[in-house]
């Protein structure tokens, strides 16, 4: 699994990555965990406020923290 | 010398901070908390993004800016975003622009450190600039931007409501009891101001249990404490510093590179703003201290415009972001606008 975590190094993008991190280690999932900082990339993503949340491709949330919750239910989907 | 340096900062802090958390920095900080956390974000942008006449776009641009982003360090993505997706230059532009310059955090503050009147003109200039700056990169780009345009995406369907009704009306509730304290209770000893304050805020907070969901309050006192954690220490930082600066500049100087209202000192006002970086509500103390030191108004207002939403580090970004010649023009008329609505206010209105 790939999650990609968009943001410019805000506070917010810090906090949600880690989220992602405990998130994957209580699941034990294997995920690879990718920060794109570059903002020409993130718009490509169609995501304009940040930070925001990619698996697989598919962009979860943006512009908001989601909570710890969430996220685990979104890696329990792809899992 | 030092000691009296670092008193200089302390009493700054003292004045600025302790007379206006209570009445102005916390229902502030609720104000912009609940405008993230009630606004669609998303769908003001895809107005945005759509390809509407710049009859509509330009002031729609201006007047969503205020609920976009509260710093610049914000802005330039989702300005770059509505710019690449499809969106007109003028509209990502006047974004760019208006949003940290009339920001809802910064004008209010800047209201009650300087003066109500200062912080009108911030706003009115900031939005007539606005068009300007929209007109300029419009015609400038015209061409290239006919080509572009036409991969451009169609906006769309919007079926999410910008904000509900039972939010606008908690929005205007905080509103109210940031405006009631300072400007109900002009005379008499700071306490009346709190006490006009607690009342308001019960208020805010007893429709808020009364109409909106648990989780939603909770989402949006969540909002607001990010903004306090984030801006809370730049400001008092900030602020100290600029206690400082007020200590060790000559007056002599100031009064005479920023006195006055001519267009020199504006130029010169207008540059420093440009190329330094005021967090978030900083350049209101700054200015200030340099109008108490012998600053003008009109210079002053430059500062103001100019300060929060250019500094060296975000011109590089927002090369990096629309290319050098877009960022070119975009820089230049900046400074062209912030200079001329310091010298027109200075000496026409002010």
């Amino acid at each position: 699994m790939k999650i990609e975590i968009l943001g410019t190094g805000c506070p917010k993008c810090k906090k949600l990555n880690e989220l992602v991190g405990e998130a994957i280690n209580e699941l034990g999932a294997s995920a690879e965990i990718i920060k794109v900082t570059d903002i020409n990339k993130i718009i490509d993503y169609g995501v304009m406020v940040t930070p925001a949340l990619v698996i697989d491709g598919n962009v979860k949330v943006a512009g908001k923290i989601p909570s710890k919750q969430e996220i685990t239910d979104w890696i329990k989907e792809k899992k | 010398m030092l000691l009296e340096i670092l008193i200089g900062g302390l009493i700054a802090l003292k004045e600025y901070v302790a007379l206006h958390v209570v009445t102005c920095l916390i229902p502030a900080f609720l104000l912009a908390g609940g405008i993230i956390a009630f606004t669609s974000r998303d769908t003001i942008l895809k107005y945005l993004g759509a390809k509407a006449k710049n009859i509509i776009s330009f002031p729609l641009a201006a007047i969503s800016s205020i609920f976009i982003a509260v710093c610049s360090c914000t802005v330039i993505p989702v300005s770059a975003g509505i710019y690449r997706k499809g969106g007109a230059i003028a509209p990502a532009f006047i974004l760019l622009w208006v949003a940290p310059a009339s920001n809802i955090l910064a004008v209010i503050y800047t209201g009650n450190i300087i003066g109500y009147n200062m912080a009108v003109a911030r706003i009115i200039t900031a939005f007539v600039t606005a068009f300007v700056m929209g007109t300029v990169m419009y015609l400038s780009f015209r061409k290239e931007e006919a080509d572009r345009m036409v991969e451009g995406e169609e906006g769309g369907n919007n079926d999410k409501k910008i904000i509900a009704g039972k939010d606008i009306i908690l929005l205007l509730l905080i509103l109210f009891s940031l405006l009631s304290p300072n400007y109900l209770i002009t005379k008499g000893p700071y306490l009346y101001k709190v006490y006009v304050f607690a009342i308001s805020i019960s208020i805010t907070f007893l429709y808020a249990c009364l109409t909106i969901k648990k989780d939603r309050i909770f989402n949006w006192l969540k909002e607001t404490w990010w903004f306090v954690k984030l801006i809370f220490p730049l400001l008092l930082m900030g602020v100290f510093i600029v206690g400082v600066i007020g200590k060790i500049l000559p007056q002599q100087w100031i009064e005479h590179w920023l006195g006055g209202n001519s267009l020199r000192s504006s130029f010169l006002a207008t540059l420093i703003g440009a190329v330094s970086y005021f967090a978030t509500m900083t350049e209101a103390p700054f200015v200030d201290t340099l109008m108490k030191l012998g600053m003008g108004k009109g210079p002053a207002l430059a500062l103001l415009l100019s300060g929060p939403g250019m500094s060296l580090p975000n011109m590089l970004a927002i090369i990096k972001v629309f290319g050098f010649k877009k960022a070119s023009v975009y820089i230049v008329t900046m400074v062209i606008l912030a200079t001329i609505s310091g010298w027109f206010w200075g000496n026409y209105i002010f």
